[in-house]
Parts: C-alpha cells; sequence; structure tokens
C-alpha cells in the first residue's frame, strides 16, 4: 500500500513537471526561431560579402594569369574602361603573385634571406628536409660591412661553422658557402631522421651507441638461428650524406658474418637508408 | 519554419566554408580594394600599395640572386582546410641557369603534432632528355619525395654545367681546329670527346695505362694543363686519324 501510495504522489509530481516544462517550451522555440532567422540573416550579409569578395579574387587571378603568361598588352587592352582600378587591381594581382613566388623559395627550401633592421647585415635560414618530411630550420647572421662575419647563429657546435666558411671561401662566395653549410645541415638533419626511424621502427634491435653528429652508430642485431647477437657499426665519415662508408659486423660465429647472405647486408647498409635496410633485412630472416 | 531554419543555417554555413576557403588570402586585398574605390582615400591606398608591391620585388630579387634559381610561377591550390591541418597542391615553374623545371607536389601541414610539414606526391617535369644523368636521378628524387636535394643538386648542377661551358668555350676558342662541340657547350659529354681521344693517344706512345696516365697527369699539371697538354699533344701529331676524334 506504501508503496502504491509514494508511487501516486510521484506520479502527480511528474505530471505537473510535464505541465510546467511544456509551458516553457513554447516561448523557448519562437526564441530559437528568432535567434536562427537573425543567424541567416547574418550569414546571407557575409555570403554577400563573400561572394563580392570571390569576384575580385577571379578577376584578380585571370590578370596573373595573364601576368604569368607575359603577355602585358593583352591584359591591358581588356581592362580599359577603369583605368585607376586596373592599376589598383593590377597591384593587387602583382602583390599576390610576389607573394606567392616568395613563399615558394621557402617551400622548396631556398635561403630565406631578410634584411636586419638596421640594414647593416643579413639574417639567413636553411631549411632541412628529409624524404619529404621538413626538419629543423637553422638561421645565421651575417654583418655585411667590410669584413663577411657571423654575428650570430644557431648551429649547432659540432657542425665545423668556422672551417666550412673557411675552405668554401665565404668572403668571396657567400653562395657557396650557404651550399655547403646547407649541405652539412641537411646530411645531419637526415641522419638523426633515420636514427629516430630506427628506434620507433625497429624495437628489436638495439641503439647500443650514437654521437650527436650521428656520424656513429652501433647496433645490436639477434640472428633467428641459435639466437646470436651481431654487433653493427656503421661510420658516417663523409658528414655531407646520409649513408655510411664503414660497415662492421662483429660476432662470435664467424662463419656467419663471410656467408653470401652477410655479405649482402654489408652492401645494402651502404646503399640504403639504415632504417630501410633494416627493413629488408628482417624480411630476408636475416635478424629479428 | 523552426525545421526550416536549421536547414537553411546549414547550408548557408557549409556555403560560407567553401567561400571562405577561397578567398582567405584575398580578404584584407578585398578590404585595400573598396577603400582604394573611395576618392579620398583611393591615392593613399594606391601608394601604399605600391610601395608594398616593390618591397616585395626587392625581396624577390634577393632571394632569386641568392638562390639562383629563378621561379615564373607559383600556383597554390587549397584541398582541404579542417581546424589542424592544411593540404595544398602547389605547383612551382621557373628555371635555374638554363635548365627550365616543373615541380607539382602536395604540401600538408598539421598544426596540432609538433607543427609538421610534409610533402607527398612530388612530380618534376624537366626537359632533361639529353641529360641521361640527370633522368635517373629525378626518379629518385621523385620517389623519396625530397624536393629540397633535388633543388640543391640542380643548383649545383648547372653551376658544373656552366663551369664546363666556360672550360670548354676557353679551348675552343684557343685551339679552334682542334677541339669542337659536338653536343653544344652544355653538353655533359663534352670532356669525354676529349679525354676519349686522349686514352686512345697515350697507348700508342706506349707510356702503359692510358687512364692512369692521364689520371697521373691531372694530378701534376691540374685539370686545364692536364686537358691542355692533351690538345697540345693531338693538334701536333701527325696521325690524321687521331686528330679526327676530337671532331666527331
Amino acid at each position: 500500500m506504501d508503496g502504491a501510495d509514494s508511487k501516486g504522489v510521484l506520479n502527480q509530481l511528474s505530471v505537473l513537471e510535464v505541465r510546467a516544462r511544456s509551458r516553457n517550451t513554447q516561448p523557448q522555440q519562437q526564441c530559437c526561431v528568432k535567434e536562427l532567422r537573425a543567424k541567416a540573416e547574418a550569414l546571407k550579409i557575409q555570403r554577400d560579402q563573400l561572394e563580392a569578395e570571390a569576384q575580385i579574387h577571379k578577376v584578380l587571378h585571370k590578370l596573373r594569369m595573364s601576368m604569368e603568361k607575359q603577355c602585358p598588352h593583352e591584359e591591358e587592352e581588356a581592362m580599359d574602361e577603369e583605368s585607376e582600378n586596373t592599376q589598383l587591381l593590377q597591384l593587387m594581382a602583382r602583390h599576390t603573385q610576389l607573394k606567392d613566388l616568395l613563399y615558394a623559395h621557402h617551400v622548396i627550401g631556398g635561403y630565406d634571406v631578410i634584411k636586419t633592421p638596421q640594414s647593416k647585415g643579413v639574417c639567413m635560414s636553411l631549411t632541412t628536409a628529409y624524404e619529404g618530411i621538413y626538419l629543423d630550420t637553422y638561421n645565421l647572421e651575417i654583418d655585411l660591412k667590410h669584413k663577411l662575419t657571423i654575428t650570430r647563429h644557431n648551429i649547432p657546435p659540432f657542425i665545423p661553422l668556422k672551417d666550412l666558411a673557411k675552405q668554401s671561401n665565404m668572403q668571396t662566395n657567400i653562395r657557396a658557402f650557404l651550399d655547403t653549410l646547407s649541405l652539412h645541415l641537411n646530411a645531419f638533419t637526415g641522419r638523426k631522421q633515420q636514427l629516430k626511424f630506427v628506434k620507433e621502427q625497429h624495437q628489436s634491435i638495439t641503439v647500443m651507441e650514437s654521437n650527436v653528429l650521428c656520424s656513429r652508430l652501433v647496433l645490436m642485431f639477434t640472428v633467428p638461428r641459435g639466437k646470436n647477437a651481431v654487433l653493427c657499426r656503421l661510420d658516417y665519415t663523409d658528414h655531407t650524406r646520409c649513408l655510411p662508408t664503414g660497415v662492421q659486423f662483429v660476432c662470435e660465429d664467424e662463419e656467419l658474418l663471410d656467408s653470401p647472405e652477410w655479405k649482402k647486408n654489408c652492401s645494402l647498409l651502404k646503399e640504403t637508408p639504415v632504417h630501410k635496410a633494416l627493413t629488408t633485412m628482417k624480411k630476408n630472416g636475416s635478424i629479428v | 519554419m523552426s525545421q526550416e531554419n536549421p536547414e537553411e543555417v546549414k547550408v548557408l554555413e557549409a556555403q560560407i566554408e567553401c567561400l571562405q576557403a577561397e578567398s582567405l588570402s584575398f580578404i584584407h586585398l578585398h578590404r585595400l580594394y573598396m577603400c582604394g574605390q573611395r576618392q579620398e582615400e583611393g591615392e593613399k591606398v594606391l601608394s601604399k600599395l605600391m610601395e608594398e608591391v616593390e618591397k616585395l620585388e626587392e625581396d624577390l630579387e634577393r632571394q632569386t640572386q641568392m638562390n639562383r634559381i629563378s621561379l615564373k610561377s607559383c600556383t597554390t591550390k587549397t584541398l582541404q582546410s579542417s581546424g589542424s591541418k592544411l593540404v595544398q597542391q602547389l605547383s612551382v615553374s621557373g628555371h635555374c641557369s638554363e635548365m627550365a623545371f616543373q615541380v607539382e607536389f602536395k604540401l600538408s601541414e598539421n598544426k596540432v603534432i609538433h607543427f609538421i610539414r610534409r610533402i607527398t606526391d612530388l612530380n618534376v617535369v624537366m626537359d632533361a632528355s639529353d641529360l641521361q644523368t640527370f633522368s635517373s636521378f629525378l626518379s629518385e628524387v621523385e620517389e623519396s619525395r625530397d624536393l629540397l636535394l633535388f633543388f640543391r643538386t640542380l643548383r649545383t648542377f648547372s653551376d658544373r654545367s656552366d663551369d664546363r661551358c666556360r672550360t670548354f668555350q676557353h679551348f675552343q676558342a684557343k685551339y679552334p681546329s682542334v677541339v669542337s662541340l659536338p653536343g653544344g657547350c652544355r653538353s655533359e659529354f663534352l670532356w669525354f670527346s676529349i679525354i676519349s681521344a686522349a686514352l686512345q693517344l697515350f697507348p700508342s706512345q706506349a707510356v702503359g695505362g692510358a687512364a692512369e696516365s692521364f689520371q697521373s697527369l691531372l694530378r701534376i699539371l691540374g685539370p686545364e694543363a692536364a686537358l691542355e697538354s692533351v690538345i697540345r699533344a693531338v693538334s701536333l701529331s701527325q696521325d690524321t686519324q687521331l686528330a679526327s676524334h676530337l671532331l666527331v
């Protein structure tokens, strides 16, 4: 009985609640419709604006196309109605074109040269990338007064900046210097990236040793048969490259290393980036 | 009504997103344009824009000079733009020294994960039909998507090509009767046309290994003097058959 009573009370309460809610929903809905209308109105205005902008975009695009084809006379003829606006539009088109070309120089790894505010020197950026992935960017501030001097930079200390500047005659040929430096930096970041891939992709392989320049790498493999361990030492003596110049294996089972299979592994490691060579070696069953 | 509205809003929002993606970079220019149309502000805007364009022209010239790469056009098309991810299709054309190129690739940026920028679908077009060593390099670059490597190599290659051209023209001017330009002054085989003759010359003098002899000449005299001595030997030689090798 008690249970039925309490149920009755609860029932009544919930009926009341439903009623109260339905009273509230009416004005809420109206409010919602109002809001949405206003929103739609605002969006329509925004759309019209954007359409107008898109229209200008189209005109500018046409202008740019004719600029790139390098036939300036044609475009003048086509748009002689409003000469002032044409001048403005042409400037705008050239503006966007120049911006895009400068962006392209940046993307293709050009040396971004920026004059420093005092204009006594320039700031240069060197981009590095490995297999399509952009890596670190390094910067140099060069004083151009009477003698070129590197005033500030964020190039790691193990890259022999001074030696490279001397070797490539930075004083007379700054471009040769930048080329050499870029080669060293790209090779360094490339080797670093390879080492990262080795650690990420080959967890069954232990990296026993590596140095900051990533010019020496000692790895430990396990051979499936007999579970022998093989130490592999890679020496990158040419610091402008991402491939090792020397590959050395050490294993208790010397016969194994004399086998044609391991001779092939040796040349594979010399010719292929290390993380890819290891994938091939795993696939061939040379290592675990 | 209450059902139509959300629908309309959705449609409008989608439309706006589309338009925004298309004209994102032009919004501030459009404002400039609107201001420019008003008489009183027109001149101010125009001169400001002119100033900006001049500065950009200067920047581009400096960049072209420093990079030795002259860009003719760059078109960008946004393929995807959602929150943190931006994917663009880029097409860049230009030339380096006398070698024209066009590269196309997708550039994707992820602003959330360490701001990663990545190149995919790299396609390089070059008129390298007469440059055999270069065409195999191009397919390697496409496979590894190494855009930066391509431009570094292109620069070095064209520098070397310019050097060769100068060297060859120098020798041709000095010995017009002996040295010819079979593949044009930019051919990558011009050294070989001289060296191969030299290699045939040395055995006849019974000096031993031909290649070694030329190598030792190179070591002792340097490339210019070594080549010069070979050319002299050829032009002094009474053996007309040997001299004819240089004129192929």
